[in-house]
């Protein structure tokens, strides 16, 4: 299966984000969805995620609040979609 | 009495051909940043509107971007020639909206163009539409950059329309801000949210170009008989689909929905109408939707906000200024005129008045500051009758030379404010509170006459026979 490309935005403070993540429920955004169109669709999921980009298989590109897309990408799995209007 | 207005998006369309003031590119564009980059050049440029006919993923779409980022195209709109001048639209808007506004009329949906294609259930899909990635950076897409939200108020039953913006969040999900002091967040956070009751919405894309002026329009006439009123006849409506809301028949595609309560998703950045991407991501108001309409070859219309001058500029500015110049006229304020220029962002309005009694300035200061229009601007210059309101160059002029530094600026604290202002501390945007301030260029009128400063120009310090005779020998000095 081909890697997965997603990115999420951080709110708070890079350096205050843990190294390591287990079981984290975030907002992230499909970057290389199958059917194009769906590019940048975003859904909460819960993820491991990692800051080491080549602990999980997936990318996962960091932006700031503004929308400053930062140089090094994380890593991350992502482990189910969560439907908040279920 | 109709003004001949366009009263659908198409022949709109038709006329900004015929007039030069757009183009047709025929090649394919993606709706991946590129139709925003193009509609951003075109607005920085003042360039035609770009009609995209082929967008990439989505045959059978079309779009137009910057509808209305000219004067020429907004003198288009109102049924005028394009090249009318800003002060004779101006006098036309104001005339118009002083008469009777016109009550709307209701067509049935068989006759109604944006129910040509009716998509309910797991088919109403936001993702079927060409929601243009608008700026690298956005938060996600937003289909709607160049529509207005229609709602109801529970109690009144009074109508909305009003632009909010909605980004894509997934199929049935769209966010945005709903400011509290806004129509719609009276609505919406005042009375549906306390009861946790949703608010029935219908996001209108790509109406005709009065009713998208009237939703963007700060006028204390319900929009929809405000468009009549813009038109000098009545704007025809048809029902929605999952709801009692009224919608403009000819729009090209509606979106239909609730906005939720309880709920708040994170929604933004987005390159804004300041220029800037001002406001961070932040949970904002929540709307999931149950039906899409649109018309046969649906045009989606993309206003690209950022630096000046596009459609929101230029029409908020335009209304905003007017309905000032409405209100400070009903107060019998001796004013010469009112000028938003776009440049600003709607930021800064310049008034003039004629000088006839002291503190008239703080007075309109006053005036426009306490009123409902003010939260969307915060520099104002009053100006004589000496400085034409319409002349950058000469409100400059004015505002370096006529307005004491310490004496003729004031400063007006604690009040409402856009947390979009890029000036704002985080803490003013958390609140909505904003700053203003008044700049006073008019010569103090306890000055004796004889102190009074002499402007030195051509058709101020030459008698007026040496005036004509310079005027009527200067293409033969070699003047063009």
């Amino acid at each position: 299966m081909a890697q997965k490309e997603y990115d999420t935005y951080v709110l708070t403070d890079l350096d205050a984000v843990p190294d390591e993540r287990q079981n984290v429920e975030i907002i992230i955004r499909d970057l290389n969805p199958e059917d194009r169109r769906t590019k940048y669709r975003s859904f909460f999921a819960k993820a491991n995620v990692s800051k080491d980009k080549s602990k999980y298989s997936d990318v996962l590109w960091i932006r700031l609040g503004r929308g400053q897309l930062q140089d090094e990408p994380w890593s991350i799995e992502v482990l189910e979609e969560v439907n908040k209007f279920a | 009495m109709s003004y001949n207005c366009p009263k659908d998006n198409r022949v709109f369309m038709k006329l900004l051909e015929e007039s030069g003031d757009m183009i047709t590119i025929d090649q394919e564009v993606d709706w991946d940043m590129e139709m925003g980059a193009i509609t951003r050049k075109v607005c920085e440029e003042q360039a035609p509107s770009p009609y995209f006919k082929k967008i990439k993923d989505y045959p059978g779409f079309e779009s137009l971007g910057a509808p209305m980022a000219t004067y020429r195209r907004l003198a288009i709109a109102m049924g005028m020639d394009a090249d009318s001048s800003i002060p004779d639209i101006a006098a036309e808007y104001v005339k118009r909206t002083k008469e009777e506004p016109i009550d709307p009329v209701t067509i049935d949906k068989k006759d109604a163009p944006c129910k040509d294609n009716i998509l309910l259930g797991d088919d109403a899909n936001l993702f079927h539409l060409p929601g243009p990635m608008v700026h690298g950076g956005d938060g996600g897409r937003y289909l709607a950059t160049w529509h207005f939200v229609v709602t109801k108020d529970p109690d009144t039953q009074d109508i909305n329309w009003g632009m909010y913006r909605m980004m894509v969040f997934d199929e049935k999900t769209m966010v945005g801000p709903v400011l509290p002091f806004s129509d719609m967040g009276k609505m919406f956070h005042g009375k549906y949210a306390p009861k946790n009751e949703p608010m029935p919405f219908a996001a209108v894309l790509s109406a005709d170009p009065m009713s998208s002026l009237a939703s963007c329009a700060p006028s204390p006439i319900p929009e929809d008989k405000f468009t009549g009123q813009l038109m000098g006849e009545p704007v025809e409506l048809v029902q929605c689909e999952t709801c009692d809301l009224m919608v403009p028949a000819t729009a090209e595609i509606i979106i239909e929905g609730e906005v939720i309560p309880g709920i708040q998703i994170e929604e933004a950045p987005f390159g804004e109408y300041t220029g800037y991407r001002t406001s961070p991501r932040d949970p904002r108001t929540v709307y999931r939707i149950k039906a899409i309409t649109y018309r046969n070859n649906p045009i989606m219309m993309i206003s690209n906000m950022g630096m000046p001058v596009d459609e929101g500029q230029l029409l908020r500015s335009f209304s905003l200024g007017l309905e000032m110049h409405k209100l400070l006229e009903s107060q019998g304020i001796p004013i010469t005129g009112v000028y938003m220029l776009p440049e600003s962002t709607h930021h800064l309005v310049v008034v003039g008045v004629k000088r006839c009694y002291t503190g008239v300035a703080t007075q309109i200061g006053n005036l426009i500051y306490g009123s409902k229009l003010s939260p969307w601007f915060h520099l104002t210059i009053v100006v004589d009758e000496d400085t034409d309101i319409y002349s950058k160059d000469a409100v400059i002029h004015a505002l370096s030379t006529k307005c004491h530094p310490i004496k003729d600026i004031h400063k007006y604290e604690n009040q409402p404010g856009t947390p979009l202002n890029p000036f704002a501390s985080p803490a003013e945007r958390k609140t909505s509170t904003g700053s203003k301030a008044l700049f006073d260029c008019t010569f103090p009128l306890d000055w004796p006459t004889s102190d009074l400063p002499i402007r030195v120009s051509f058709d101020n310090v030459y008698p007026q026979e040496i005036q004509d005779k310079v005027n009527a020998n200067w293409e033969k000095f070699g003047y063009k």
